[in-house]
């Protein structure tokens, strides 16, 4: 089934409008046509009647003269002429051809009459005709005229044969042209009757087209009105350029930049169009290209709209003849891609420059200095004890300190350099045209800024920056890409890191074979994780006073096919720094449970014994140590007095949140049973109400007071005021790191009460740590036996 | 009364004084009626012997109703004295060929 479209273009309806007149006109036209040829044909037919009817006048006339002749013995044929007569009278009511008169008419053919007036008349004529003739033959035949039968009238009371005659002449000449003479007349109003049907039919064809026409005006009027209120109620603006001028702007003017649509004409509309853009604006207005163009125009509070425009050109269409842009505005979103581009390229906590922003300021810079031979300098800065900031006041005191940081050195440098933060508490800087001196005028004017402190959460944070330099000399093109210089920064900055912090170092190339194993390492130690490289082993902690072994320290150990044993000391930081020490340290952690536990099931473990593991500062404060602990406690079956877990000092002093957690989830494992240690006790912030608060069993004192306190009195004195400290709470203390018998006599003797060190036992694989337990075991079983026996 | 080819049928006798005169022509061809008093026995002719003379005959002629098309019904208002008059139509040879009737008004 057809459906009635809903929408019926304006444009047929004129053409089915046009249509309909032409038409009109056309039928009209034809009716108006057919009826003159018939009207003229008729008219035609009837002068030739009307010629032979006035001829049989003629005829009559001449038939007496003929039977009066013929009576008196002349020369004349009145039988032809009879003839004539009666034929031709035939002819006139009938139709046919009308006889020729010699030396007068030819043949005519004639149709028959029509009208019953007219045939009335002939008829008349033709008996009278007949009558003529019959009395014009009986006058030759000497017969009594009288008696001739009359079919015309019955009242001709005439008794002389010549006046008989002569009157029925008569009468046949007059009804003869009676009849001429009605046939005229109606032929007069045949054509009359023509002249007022073609009036009539051109006026009602003239009314009929003016209705038409009417309907046509109307619809066009509803078209362009329908097209009129679609452009005016369009949010699009509407522009009709001609000759360089705009002709034409919609109302919708007013709604997008609040100027009223005159004002737009002419000239005038240059005025409101970004000086930037009028060059492509005029272009599209005056040739149609481009076909698509962005550009901004002032609206009535001055301020620049973006409009975008699609460019036709209707210079070639009579009813445009112009250039027609239909135009949107575009502000927002263009402001909204400026503002994602932003954000693209800008660091959202500082507003400085991002890495990718950083990287497209040093390339166009490399390319300038390549031209202009001026030097180009790169910066690399990382805030030293940042991560310490963060992890013991909060992540947001640690965006503040990078917050304040930025603005810094935003002060430090000239308007043209670009400051970056390329994430975490690293910084670089792009110095255009600095040489070295200016370089390191800036790197220092970098560190003086930080040496004052920062007021971050009611403290006064001093902070210190490693800070990497290195120099495009400019001019020849040495193909340095902008990666290479911010690479060799880093190396630069690693550099100074490693030199003590707090110092810039100027890029080497020597230094990039020592970065080149840094950075190569953490990738190993990837691999390292998945192929299995690391394992634990134990370093015995022997009682001081018993020299029995009171417990074992799990250390991790990698040993790497490629670089053989890493010292732990190398690749910690870089696990710590990458987050590789979360696995890594439910590693160690499952491993120890899990050999503990079979220790204690082959029973080699003397009383008391304790396995320690080392927690980070990251594990702690990530949370869930509890969860681990217990879940590896668990796996392995062991009792949880067996283990005891070695903290720092700053993953406990932490304070927020994850402070909170922390302490909140060892004190939980420490109400289970499991020890707790406060490793390299002495070296951090740790303040004694801590160490009241929390549940610890031991602290280990600092190797570093343990090798000075044979030879050092302050490392002495300190060690020995730790061992009373720990005494006086209640916990034990622990000597790490004891090297020789003069070490180990002073710890005793200042009241250590474990030692751990190479003195006693190197770390050592479960296997030969099991093989000592088991010696152990034996000599006090033996001895055991011994004193029984 | 009612005109034919040839020939008049009227009243022989009407009252004298104003008459009103309905005429039909119930024939063919046209026909015209024209009345004259009559002074002597006849009417005298045209040189063509068919028509009657009209022209001698104006100070007699009481009315004349030019000729009317076949079909056509018209009135004529005339005023008669008394004395003898004759209707007739002159159209060419009407009047010899029957169209005649004498008329008395009393």
């Amino acid at each position: 089934m057809r459906t009635t479209p809903a929408f019926r273009p304006f444009a047929a309806r004129s053409r089915r409008t046009i249509a309909a007149i032409l038409l009109t006109f056309a039928l009209f036209s034809t009716v108006s046509v057919v009826l003159s040829i018939r009207t003229t044909s008729r008219s035609q037919n009837r002068a030739t009647v009307v010629e032979i009817a006035a001829r049989q006048r003629t005829l009559a006339e001449r038939y007496i003269d003929d039977v009066l002749l013929a009576r008196a013995g002349a020369q004349a044929d009145p039988a032809l002429t009879a003839e004539l007569l009666s034929s031709s009278a035939r002819v006139l009511l009938d139709g046919g051809t009308a006889p020729a008169v010699p030396g007068d008419d030819d043949e005519t053919r004639l149709s028959a009459a029509t009208g019953p007036v007219i045939r009335h008349q002939l008829e008349q004529e033709r008996r009278l005709v007949s009558d003529l003739t019959a009395t014009g033959s009986a006058l030759l035949a000497h017969r009594p005229v009288a008696a001739v039968h009359l079919t015309a009238h019955e009242h001709v009371a005439i008794t002389d044969p010549v006046l008989r005659l002569r009157t029925l002449a008569a009468l046949t000449s007059n009804v003869s042209l009676n009849a001429a003479r009605t046939i005229a007349i109606r032929s007069d109003r045949n054509i009359h009757d023509l002249v007022t049907l073609q009036v009539a039919l051109g006026i009602a064809g003239l009314l009929a087209s003016l209705l038409l026409g009417w309907a046509l005006v109307a619809a066009t009027r509803r078209q362009t009105a329908h097209f009129r209120s679609l452009v005016t109620s369009s949010t699009d603006l509407v522009l009709v350029f001609r000759d360089g001028g705009c002709r034409y702007a919609s109302q919708s003017v007013t709604s997008i930049l609040g100027h009223r649509d005159t004002d737009m004409l002419g000239n005038d509309f240059a005025q409101f169009v970004h000086p930037d853009d009028e060059p492509s604006v005029r272009a599209a207005c005056a040739h149609g290209d481009p076909h698509e163009i962005v550009f901004r125009m002032s609206n009535k509070f001055d301020e620049w709209r973006h409009l975008e425009a699609h460019v036709t050109d209707l210079r070639n269409d009579r009813r445009i003849r112009g250039v027609v842009l239909n135009t949107r505005d575009v502000t927002e979103r263009v402001e909204l891609e400026e503002e994602l581009t932003r954000q693209a390229f800008h660091d959202s906590l500082t507003g400085l420059a991002n890495r990718a922003l950083f990287r497209d300021r040093l390339d166009q810079a490399l390319a300038r200095s390549a031209r202009s031979d001026e030097a180009v300098s790169v910066l690399l800065v990382d805030l030293d004890g940042f991560k310490q900031v963060n992890d013991t006041l909060g992540h947001d005191a640690g965006d503040q300190l990078l917050q304040q940081v930025a603005e810094r050195f935003e002060h430090a440098i000239r308007p043209g350099d670009t400051v970056a933060r390329f994430g975490g508490d690293e910084f670089a800087l792009l110095l255009e045209g600095a040489t070295e001196p200016a370089a390191v005028v800036v790197a220092d004017r970098l560190l003086t800024s930080l040496s004052e402190p920062v007021s971050i959460a009611g403290r006064d944070l001093a902070l210190g920056a490693s800070i990497g330099v290195v120099l495009h000399p400019g001019g020849t093109d040495k193909g340095e890409e902008s990666e290479d210089l911010i690479r060799h920064a880093d190396v630069a900055m690693y550099a100074a890191k490693e030199a003590g912090r707090g110092r810039y170092e100027l890029f080497r190339y020597d230094m990039a074979r020592e970065l080149g194993e840094l950075l190569g390492l953490e990738h190993e130690l990837r691999l390292g994780l998945q192929r299995k490289e690391f394992s634990v082993h134990y370093q015995p902690a022997i009682d001081l006073s018993s020299e029995a072994i009171v417990g074992v320290e799990a250390l991790l150990r990698w040993h790497s096919p490629a670089r053989g044993d890493i010292p732990p000391g190398q690749f910690i930081p870089i696990a710590e720094a990458t987050g590789l020490i979360q696995p890594l340290g439910e590693f160690v952690l499952r491993e120890a449970c899990a050999q503990t536990a079979r220790w204690a099931r082959d029973g080699l473990l003397p009383e008391p014994f304790v396995t320690w593991v080392n927690l980070s500062g990251k594990q702690v404060s990530a949370g869930g140590i509890a969860k681990l602990v217990r879940s590896s406690l668990e796996a392995a079956e062991l009792p949880p007095n067996l283990l005891g877990l070695e903290v720092t000092e700053t993953a406990i002093v932490v304070e927020g949140f994850a402070g909170e957690r922390a302490r909140a989830e060892l004190e939980e494992l420490h109400a289970d049973g499991v020890r707790i240690a406060i490793d390299d006790f002495g070296t951090g912030f740790s303040s004694l109400g801590h160490l009241r608060r929390f549940p610890v069993d031991v602290i280990k004192v600092d190797q570093s007071f343990v090798q000075g306190v044979e030879h050092n009195a302050k490392d002495a004195a300190i060690t020995a005021n730790l061992a009373s400290l720990a005494h006086a709470l209640g916990l034990h203390a622990v000597a790490e790191g004891i090297e020789s018998e003069g070490q180990l006599a002073s710890v005793r003797e200042l009241g250590c009460d474990v030692g751990q060190g190479f003195l006693f036992a190197r770390p050592a694989a479960a296997a030969k740590i099991s093989q000592v337990l088991a010696e152990r075991a034996g000599r006090v079983a033996t001895e055991s036996y011994r004193a029984s026996a | 009364m009612t005109e034919r080819d040839f020939h008049i049928s009227a009243p022989k006798q009407v009252p004298a004084g104003d008459l009103r005169l309905f005429v039909r022509n119930k024939g063919p061809v046209n026909h015209e009626l024209i009345l004259i008093r009559l002074r002597g026995r006849r009417l005298p002719l045209r040189s063509d012997g068919l028509t009657v003379n009209e022209e001698a005959l104006k100070r007699s002629t009481v009315a004349i109703l030019e000729a009317g098309e076949p079909g056509s019904a018209r009135e004529l208002r005339v005023h008669v004295a008394p004395g003898r008059y004759e209707l007739l139509c002159n159209m060419q040879g009407h009047y010899l060929g029957g169209m005649r009737a004498v008329l008395v008004a009393r």
